[in-house]
């Protein structure tokens, strides 16, 4: 759960000729995907400022999404599969919330549209964390000394079951969710106004952030997080109920998943009940990629593949297109696991995950 | 506490098993105040086992575990830490990617008096002064030395009513084994009882009051330190004469 690599020099040491190619290539490629950008830039400033927008947006939501899947692979080395069906049922909890307890019809005034916002966010996060670590009492305890297969296989079930449970609540087709959230702008650049609705997916998803790092760097709870996640049975020896933090631990990331749910339905103004598993893949190899187990990585992550997805969407000169951009994400999981499996931040352990 | 003539801890006949493998056939065994009791016994022979049922990440299939006059047979870890048993784990488990002043907070993780906590960092850094140096750097970088001596610090800041040190000496250089050992004895002189399992019998019979010999799941012999220290079958077993 910590930024580290000093084993750099160890590793560099015992480096194949076959790794010098494959330094070389990333090199190349990487001076491409630059070069594209820049010239994309250079050709159409406006345009580019516009895409980097939708870019960061994304990302912040993959960002919340992603931090789940970390938090609880950390503690429990455990890809919990149904997290991102988790974030899906916060995003049905949201649009319940605005469609029917506060009767909003798209472009409300500001005072209502706040207290839906701040009422929402609280019920989501609040439903979604008690649904996860209910989750984790339910499917994944009982199973905490089985081989690691076992849960993981769980996990799936899960996954299946909350989306069964969606189809059943809400029916199989999307729930549109009005647009509530003003499109006014905040400041322009080059050009391009950046609007309400963007700059309030950032201006949610950042103390949310924040509150995480110093509860994960500075509570007692989130100590006891960090020794169970480095050492569970070292963890009890020091007088810490694993258990509970376990549960703690869950609770936080279907928290997370809860807010992601919320500014997902806010910002796209539509979930059904596979949301969450598209969503949640794509935040999953955005954990992978910033190094799995790692906090600031999966924001990192998340933030390159939200980018990756908008820049492949939207640049005019020469991207590929919206029909590529699972191809693209999947490829880079692929490319990720192959040759970096410990992602960008991450720290090479023995075992190389 | 002088509960029971002074024992601290009581096992009465311990059986733990994994799966249907029986690791623990019926341990019994005290420690009384003030004492090092060691626990003695090859590879297999249940020591560390012997531990894991005593702190809880065990949990025995019959007998009781009495410490300090209640009954701690299948509490769990946590509780039976705050109890005031507190251990140095074979193999250190320390946090690796936390310092060694984070390592050491982490021991008195059940504690919130902030003015004690001081003194016994200060203690500690006293006993290993190298410790006091490397407080800065991860507890993964350390030596194995350096590693075992953060591990019993951590154990010591807990402020425990009983001390288990489980293969305190294991890889380590013999300059710093002489220094755990004295660290050992100091500990206890300063009134903190110790239950000791160790390879190294000599030594750990040197320190001890006490010792008991396990094997193969059973208490094969229990007696002073002294008489097992001239005791044949443990010369032979143990302290490597033919």
């Amino acid at each position: 759960m910590a930024t580290h690599a000093e084993t750099d020099t160890r590793i560099r040491l015992r480096r194949s000729p076959t790794s010098y190619l494959t330094t070389a290539a990333a090199t190349i490629l990487l001076g491409l995907l630059v070069a594209w950008l820049v010239v994309n830039l250079v050709k159409s400033p406006s345009y580019f400022f516009t895409i980097s927008f939708i870019g960061l947006t994304n990302g912040a939501v993959y960002a919340l999404v992603a931090l789940g899947y970390t938090l609880v692979y950390g503690i429990l080395e455990l890809i919990n599969f149904a997290h991102g069906d988790v974030f899906m049922l916060g995003g049905m909890f949201s649009a319940t919330m605005i469609i029917s307890v506060f009767n909003l019809s798209a472009h409300p005034s500001t005072g209502p549209m706040i207290a839906a916002i701040v009422v929402s966010l609280a019920v989501a996060m609040a439903a979604c964390g008690v649904i996860n670590a209910t989750i984790e009492r339910v499917a994944y305890r009982p199973l905490r000394g089985a081989p690691r297969l076992a849960p993981l296989i769980t996990a799936i079930g899960m996954s299946f079951i909350l989306q069964d449970v969606a189809i059943a609540w809400k029916g199989p087709s999307y729930i549109a969710v009005p647009q509530i959230l003003p499109t006014g702008r905040v400041f322009t650049i080059g050009g391009t106004h950046y609007k309400w609705d963007k700059f309030i997916v950032v201006v949610i998803t950042v103390p949310v952030l924040i509150a995480l790092m110093w509860l994960v760097q500075k509570t007692r709870q989130g100590k006891a997080m960090r020794a169970t996640a480095q050492d569970r049975d070292a963890a009890a020896m020091m007088g810490i109920n694993v258990d509970r933090t376990i549960s703690f631990t869950f609770l936080i990331a279907g928290a997370l998943a809860g807010a992601a749910g919320l500014l997902y339905a806010l910002y796209f103004g539509q979930v059904r009940y596979d949301t969450g598993f598209q969503l949640g893949l794509i935040a999953f190899t955005a954990a992978v990629l910033g190094g799995i187990g790692n906090l600031p990585g999966a924001v990192l992550g998340a933030l390159c593949i939200g980018f990756i997805q908008a820049f492949n969407e939207g640049l005019r000169w020469h991207s590929p297109g919206s029909d590529w951009t699972q191809s693209i994400v999947f490829s880079i999981l692929i490319l990720i696991l192959v040759f970096r499996p410990e992602g960008l931040l991450g720290e090479r352990t023995p075992e190389g995950a | 506490m002088s509960t029971n003539g002074g024992v601290v801890l009581a096992l009465e006949d311990v059986r733990t098993s994994y799966g249907s493998i029986e690791a623990l056939k019926g341990i019994s065994l005290e420690v009384r105040e003030g004492e090092i009791v060691t626990l003695l016994g090859s590879n297999g022979a249940g020591k560390s086992t012997t531990l894991r049922s005593i702190n809880g990440l065990v949990r025995p299939r019959s007998g009781r575990i009495v410490f300090r006059g209640k009954e701690i047979t299948n509490a769990p870890a946590h509780e039976i830490v705050r109890d005031g048993i507190a251990q140095s784990p074979e193999g250190r488990k320390l946090f690796p990617r936390m310092t060694v002043l984070e390592n050491l907070e982490m021991g008195a993780f059940q504690r919130s008096d902030r003015g004690g906590m001081a003194e016994d960092m200060e203690r500690v850094f006293t006993l290993f002064p190298r410790l006091a140096e490397r407080k800065n750097q991860k507890a993964g970088t350390l030596s194995g030395g350096e590693q075992q001596m953060c591990a019993i610090g951590r154990a010591l800041m807990a402020r425990p009513k009983l001390l288990m040190l489980d293969e305190p000496s294991m890889g380590l250089a013999p300059i710093f084994v002489e220094r755990i050992f004295e660290t050992i004895v100091e500990v206890n002189q300063q009134g903190t009882p110790i239950l000791l399992v160790e390879q190294n019998a000599l030594m750990a019979l040197d320190v001890a009051n006490r010792g008991y010999v396990l094997e193969t799941g059973k208490i094969a012999l229990a007696d002073d330190a002294a008489r097992l220290r001239e005791n044949e079958d443990v010369r032979k077993a143990y302290l490597g004469e033919t």
